[in-house]
């Protein structure tokens, strides 16, 4: 019997990420192959028509799974019934501008699309923020929310983690699927903690630890820490635009194992609501690792952290604090 | 078990449609869920850092399937080895150019990578044109690689024959997977064919004739048509860029459905090598309706042509045949 129509929002849609992102949940590449969705496509007045000619080409890919699509630059009829929303849509960073810049404008945004979601979207609905600053940007969603679960409330760094694992395969030379307990901890930005050294390779000859097979501590904890945080910047470097393509797989990714499962033995990082684990100060959204089942994340408890993890892991949530009372103090005015 | 890898190649890799497309492919949407690939990606020399930033971000991607990538501006690398081979780069038309233009351009493009895929690619590769005008470019890849079956080189025009069945589910308020059997003929171009004559609907109550349910013979003999030959220019006019998303995802329909076989009762459309079917002058690639079983298409025989649609059959081969001969003068 054919499951239920989910309705996934993509805010944003008519930008760089939204067209990779879009064809990827019709064809069942965030929530499986057998799981028909209704998309819901938001974006400015501005980029109407451009959202329209992505309607048509949805239509147009005759796709089985795609079962309706909205297309609107009105964030309540694009939140009605939503289960999921993938905020990709939010004011960007221009050459010369700093984050603080760009925060007094993302902050009204978050705050009109938070009330939007919170009086719309069906209940338990999930919600990935993309758009940068991530971790603020979900924390302001989530303060002007406050009747939707702050469970709910995440931001990526599938990204970040999926890059952070590429780059051990490419140092192993062995096939990213065998590596596996990466963790990127903190804040979406450049003093986002990428740390190896609980993270696994799986060899002939079973399990082995990362930091064992590389031998190379001083690479580990320091080239291959900032080649992971500069990422994104070689990235526009080379493409002359930001990365479309791998943030949108790593949506699909966040999203997939968050309602689906993490594998046995496996976890991911994602942005979630500080509870306090790991001395990390409550009540920010910080990148943990966590594994997930039946539709719920949970961080993974017990990793010892060395002194050096220490500081880089107060570092970036030093970062998150400035940025959470910048945005505040955006508020405010 | 797993299966053995499939070498699959892009050219024209860093540009929209590659940029669409490859991430289509690494995930299983062309060959199967299960089935590893490796992506060889082409692009000239002045897209060499653009193709560079593409394969960064594939490997970022950590995909499961996604064996390993090249990409190279060197056609014999590009081309060795693969299985599959998806041809998008070509020379785009720009203002103020000519179709002899245009043209002869792209039949030297498609002279030399024709002779690259015939002495490195795999045996049995299969390839598909989707660089405009894709029927002479795969005509013209055909000339020039004249050990790869003819059978095996195809060009696109899954894009319109999807948008044909978008275009009645719209109508119908149907779910587009509940319409089949629309046919494209001819050229992938403005005089392309949308043919409904055999095209039907799942309903409750049965299949049922497309056109005895939409019951309005003028908007499918008329606005119909023409809304599906002119749906790109039409998106054009929305997104200020060409259709790549939709284009992407029907290339690798194509491809799935060549290899892994339509499913029972239901064929799709493809540019083929003409034998002579349907009155259709032999020797070129003209878009039938057809299936696929072990890897191989057959055109559907036996549908019946009326006067209407025998004049759009002929019209778009009349075009095809004046396609080849330019491109010949172009050689020569």
């Amino acid at each position: 019997m054919e499951k239920d129509a989910v309705r996934v929002l993509v805010t944003g849609a008519a930008g760089q990420i939204g067209y990779a992102l879009v064809p990827m949940i019709a064809r069942g590449i965030m929530l499986g192959l057998d799981q028909p969705v209704i998309l819901h496509m938001l974006d400015i007045e501005p980029a109407a028509k451009a959202l329209e000619g992505l309607k048509m080409e949805l239509i147009d890919a005759a796709l089985p799974l795609l079962q309706g699509v909205i297309a609107a630059t009105d964030v309540i009829e694009a939140s009605k019934g939503i289960n999921i929303a993938v905020m990709v849509g939010g004011f960007p960073c221009k050459e010369g501008m700093e984050r603080k810049d760009v925060m007094p404008r993302n902050v009204p945004i978050f705050k009109a699309q938070a009330s939007a979601l919170e009086q719309h979207a069906a209940p338990d609905c999930k919600v990935l923020v993309i758009a940068n600053p991530a971790n603020t940007n979900a924390l302001i969603l989530k303060e002007y929310a406050p009747s939707i679960p702050a469970k709910s409330i995440t931001c990526l760094t599938r990204l970040d983690h999926n890059r952070a694992l590429s780059h051990i395969a490419e140092r192993l030379n062995v096939h990213v699927s065998n590596v596996k307990n990466v963790i990127i901890w903190g804040n979406h930005s450049s003093t986002q903690y990428p740390d190896a050294s609980h993270a696994i390779v799986i060899t002939s000859n079973g399990e082995k630890s990362v930091r064992e097979l590389i031998a190379d501590d001083h690479w580990l904890d320091t080239e291959y820490v900032a080649s992971v945080q500069q990422r994104g910047a070689a990235i526009i470097k080379a493409r002359k635009l930001s990365s479309a393509l791998s943030a949108a797989s790593a949506a699909c990714d966040h999203i997939r194992d968050w309602i689906l499962g993490t594998p046995e033995g496996t976890w991911v990082s994602m942005g979630v609501y500080s509870d306090g684990s790991y001395g990390i100060e409550p009540g920010l959204i910080y990148s943990f690792p966590v594994t997930c089942q039946k539709g719920e994340w949970s961080i993974v408890q017990g990793l010892n952290i060395n002194e050096f993890s220490r500081e880089k892991m107060d570092a970036t949530a030093k970062e998150l604090v400035k940025e959470k009372s910048l945005a505040y103090s955006c508020l405010a005015n | 078990m797993a299966k053995e890898t499939v070498r699959v190649l892009v050219t024209g890799a860093a540009g929209q449609i590659g940029y669409a497309l490859v991430p289509m492919i690494a995930r299983g949407v062309m060959l199967g869920p299960d089935q590893p690939v490796i992506l060889h990606m082409l692009d000239i020399p002045p897209a060499a850092e653009a193709l560079n930033g593409v394969k960064m971000e594939l490997v970022d991607a950590a995909f499961p399937l996604l064996k390993g990538v090249v990409a190279t501006t060197d056609v014999v690398e590009a081309c060795t080895g693969v299985n599959i081979a998806v041809m998008v780069g070509g020379f785009p038309r720009k203002e103020g150019m000519e179709r002899k233009d245009v043209m002869s351009k792209n039949v030297s493009i498609y002279r030399s990578q024709a002779s690259a895929l015939e002495k490195h690619a795999a045996a049995n590769c299969k390839v598909l044109v989707v660089a405009n005008p894709a029927n002479t470019n795969a005509l013209i890849l055909k000339e020039f690689a004249p050990s790869i079956p003819e059978k095996n080189i195809t060009c696109l025009t899954r894009l319109d024959h999807n948008r044909a069945l978008g275009q009645i589910s719209e109508r119908l308020n149907v779910q587009v997977s509940d319409v089949k059997n629309v046919i494209i003929w001819g050229n992938h171009s403005s005089t392309q064919y949308p043919d409904v004559n055999h095209a039907t609907v799942k309903t409750p109550s049965g299949e049922k004739s497309v056109r005895e349910l939409i019951k309005d013979d003028e908007w499918l003999n008329a606005e119909f048509i023409t809304t599906v030959q002119q749906r790109g220019a039409a998106i054009i006019k929305a997104r200020k860029l060409s259709s790549a998303l939709s284009a992407a995802s029907s290339a690798c329909d194509h491809i799935r459905d060549w290899v892994l076989g339509t499913p029972e009762g239901t064929w799709v459309s493809m540019g083929v090598y003409s034998d002579g079917s349907y009155n259709v002058p032999a020797g070129l690639i003209y878009s039938f309706p057809v299936t696929c079983q072990n890897g191989e298409w057959k055109i559907v025989q036996g549908l019946h042509i009326d006067e209407f649609s025998r004049k759009k059959l002929d019209l778009t081969a009349d075009e095809l045949s004046e396609e080849k001969a330019l491109a010949y003068s172009c050689l020569s």
